[in-house]
């Protein structure tokens, strides 16, 4: 009797790992998803979603997938100076104007962008000391685009107390704004009647435009170490460089002429240097008290164009009753401005190489506070909502004003509100 | 003899100094809510925010691109 | 080399601890076997402390799922007269395995069987049962009128279940997970009465070495594990016919023609353990069974 044996070998595999618990894993994909909504009031809106899903093959082999989608609506600083007549400015695409009113923050309004991002990250070990990790990023908008991959190798040390990593990670963006590129330090044309006709605007308005999409390449690198301390205590240092490479600035932002009476002669677009170099010391530490867990890390970066920044960040979990946690966080971030930033550019100085009047790089201060609640359910499925306020002030990093424009904002100050909703499973 | 004992005293310290814990004592450090990445969505969310409205990224990860939200 | 004894506080179980050249080993009697633990360390603390966590670990084990002691959940469903029982997750993957096992053997491995045992008693006499007592028993038997269900199982009155065909080998890689979880950079090889499993391979990649029973042969073991199905003692003697302790759950009759020991080699000890049980409920299919299979596997013949 000739007998045909199915080979169970591999469905009886399965099924153990199943019944050991431990690879339970190894069946099924684990979630995390997040919905994110961020309001700053009368300027930008906008909601992030985002689904990560990571699954393990076998020991330690994992495969991370994550989709984020956000979308962009409102306004944004457009970098020229409050004044007290209203402005009138052209939008981006050159098609139409939009007037600011007197004594008011000078916002282009037609922001609106739909991102969409995808990124999947491998990691195996390569043998009992070693770990490799690899992943790919690819990101889409309307004006801009990024791809991006990343490589890094752990060692383990001491029985696996450190843990030293060596990553870098390539990026290559292009950036094709709404309406070309404008011209760095051109003067934005604005049809105040001047114009016999549409084609006569359009030709001025094509002068300060370049239509080819522009590169920015990056390249980091990251050297970290991670050391166990104690069955309680765990750390973290990185010491991470980036080089930033092409077209850097910000294609909607404008900077302001302004004569001695505080008035705006001109509007231009801002011009930054083709390359940064940026360095940071990160560390961060995470102590489990017998009910409760602090993360508190810190940041303390400088780069080329004089950005130095300092971070604290601070999250204390309080770990209740049946799996639910309460989690107060704060977060001070400290900014010096970059060599060019000024908050607009005064007649009596000879126009720079570079300027910009964004105040995002300029010298501020920023706060973050913010309380969040989740609980794990029987099943093991995490639910989280998170509510913060972000609120950033703006200073001056020293530029006497003309005294009509001390009436004026010109560092006024963004707040924002972050409702964030978990879900995992 | 003293010498000895000084020397065994040296190493012993030697031995204490040594960061980190035995295997089996890692039981609190296992929880998921103590894994330096724990929460890695909530601290994307925040690298994304924080990318577009400061001058500094990057640190605990890549600083790199992705976004032209800058 | 005699090892000195220890008492675990917390089962009150017996082990015994002795130095290698270049591992320690643990040793205690528990599941009616000879167990042993080898460590490779020269750390008499880590030995000491893995010797405990073990103990405990087979401890639980026994308590929880040994058809012999009354309250367990072993009892509780045995017990139900075919009234659902709500169980725990581990209660439940366990089952649902044996569910697993009985679909891939086609019938063959089935948890409902033990009750065979009221029939046949393999002392090595010639004590053969009557088909009559036989055919009493058959109506409680068969793995397809058990309900299993997210949270509960539901086992016909007067049936009754028993993990022991798979509970060694379970305890086997439950005690690898443990050892993982504790010693991940350490290899330990658990061996519960012959079902064998090597967390991960030795530092200079040397293999263990494992003997089987009543016979010469060493398998070198780098890592995976070995299960044993089939049993050189087990058995009845009838006018020459040697009758297996491995019966058919179809027929009620021991197994013809099946050989006497059946070793298998895979990832997993509970996976071994499946694989020799039924290659040896498979008769004089056997070895084409074992062919079949992506494993390496050792067979002795009662002729031996």
């Amino acid at each position: 009797m000739q007998l045909n044996h199915k080979n169970i070998t591999q469905s009886l595999l399965g099924a153990s790992c199943t019944l050991l618990g431990s690879n339970v894993h190894a069946q099924k994909w684990d979630i995390d998803a997040a919905i994110l909504y961020y309001g700053e009031p009368d300027r930008v809106q906008a909601i992030e979603a985002i689904v990560s899903g990571t699954k393990e093959y076998s020991t330690d082999h994992s495969l991370s997938l994550k989709v984020v989608v956000d979308s962009l609506t409102g306004a944004s600083a457009n970098g020229a100076i409050e004044q007290a007549t209203p402005q009138t400015f052209t939008r981006p695409s050159g098609n139409g104007q939009y007037t600011v009113d007197a004594n008011t923050t000078p916002l282009d309004d037609t922001f609106r962008d739909t991102r969409v991002q995808l990124s999947a990250q491998w990691t195996q070990p390569l043998n009992r000391q070693w770990v490799y990790s690899g992943g790919a990023n690819v990101s889409r908008e309307y004006d801009y685009q990024s791809i991006a991959l990343n490589s890094s190798f752990s060692r383990y040390f001491n029985t696996k107390n450190t843990t030293l990593t060596l990553g870098a990670s390539l990026s290559f963006d292009s950036v094709d704004p709404v309406g070309g590129r404008p011209v760095a330090l051109s003067e934005m044309v604005v049809d105040s009647g001047q114009f016999n006709n549409e084609n006569d605007f359009d030709t001025a308005f094509n002068l300060t435009r370049d239509i080819d999409s522009e590169n920015r390449n990056t390249v980091d690198v990251i050297f970290g170490l991670t050391q166990v301390m104690s069955k309680r205590w765990i750390t973290q240092f990185n010491l991470s460089l980036s080089d930033v490479d092409g077209y850097l600035n910000d294609p909607y932002k404008l900077f302001s002429t302004v004569n001695n009476q505080g008035e705006a002669i001109s509007q231009r677009f801002e011009s930054r240097p083709d390359t940064r170099f940026k360095q940071a010391i990160f560390a961060q530490s995470k102590y489990h008290f017998s009910r409760s867990i602090l993360d508190a890390s810190i940041r303390i970066a400088d780069d080329d164009w004089d950005i130095s920044s300092q971070t604290l960040d601070i999250k204390y979990r309080f770990l209740l009753n049946n799996n639910h946690y309460i989690q107060p966080r704060f977060r001070y971030y400290q900014q010096d401005e970059a060599f060019f930033y000024q908050p607009f550019l005064s007649v009596n100085s000879t126009q720079p190489d570079y300027i910009s009047a964004d105040y995002r790089i300029g010298r501020l201060n920023a706060y973050t506070i913010g309380l969040k609640y989740g609980f794990k359910n029987k099943k093991g499925n995490d639910y989280a909502v998170r509510l913060e306020y972000y609120t950033q002030t703006p200073e001056n990093p020293g530029v006497i004003l003309p005294e009509p424009l001390t009436n004026e904002a010109v560092f006024p100050s963004v707040d924002a509100l972050i409702l964030q909703f978990n879900y995992s499973f | 003899m003293r010498r000895l004992l000084f020397l065994f005293l040296l190493l012993n310290l030697g031995g204490c100094s040594q960061l980190g814990v035995h295997a089996w004592e890692r039981g609190t450090l296992a929880k998921d809510d103590m894994a330096l990445t724990a929460d890695a969505v909530d601290l994307s969310l925040d690298d994304h925010i924080y990318f577009s409205k400061e001058g500094t990224s990057g640190g605990r990860g890549f600083a790199g691109g992705g976004c032209g939200c800058n | 080399m005699i090892g000195q004894k220890f008492v675990d506080p917390v089962s009150q179980q017996h082990y015994a601890l002795t130095q290698h050249d270049s591992f320690i080993s643990a040793s205690f009697y528990s599941m009616a076997s000879t167990c042993e633990v080898l460590i490779e360390t020269q750390d008499t603390f880590i030995a000491h402390t893995l010797a405990k966590i073990c103990l405990g670990e087979v401890d639980r084990i026994v308590q929880k799922f040994s058809r012999y002691l009354p309250g367990n959940v072993c009892h509780a469903i045995n017990n139900s007269q075919g009234r659902p029982v709500t169980l725990d997750d581990e209660s439940l993957r366990l089952l649902k395995f044996g569910q697993t096992c009985f679909d891939l053997s086609d019938g063959l491995m089935d948890l409902t069987s033990g009750i065979l045992r009221r029939a046949w008693y393999f002392d090595g006499s010639d004590n053969i049962p009557s088909q009559a007592q036989i055919d009493a028993l058959l109506p409680f038997i068969g793995w397809e009128k058990v309900t299993v269900n997210d949270n509960h199982v539901t086992l016909p009155h007067l049936m009754e279940l028993d993990f022991g065909s798979i509970g060694k080998e379970y305890a086997v890689s439950k005690l690898c997970e443990l050892s993982l979880r504790y010693l991940p950079d350490v290899s330990v090889l658990i061996n519960l009465g012959g079902d064998i499993q090597v967390t991960h391979p030795r530092r200079d990649a040397s293999p263990w070495l494992v003997g089987i029973e009543s016979s010469e042969e060493v398998i070198p073991l780098v890592r995976g594990a070995l299960a044993s199905s089939g049993d050189t003692k087990r058995f009845l003697l009838k006018d020459g016919v040697r009758y297996s302790h491995i019966i058919n759950t179809n027929t009620g009759w021991p197994v013809v023609d099946a050989p006497t020991l059946v070793t298998v080699h895979s990832s997993v000890c509970i996976q071994s353990g499946c694989i020799a049980t039924i290659a040896l409920l498979k008769g004089s299919q056997a070895i084409p069974f074992l062919e079949s299979q992506d494993v390496q596997y050792w067979v002795r013949d009662s002729e031996d």
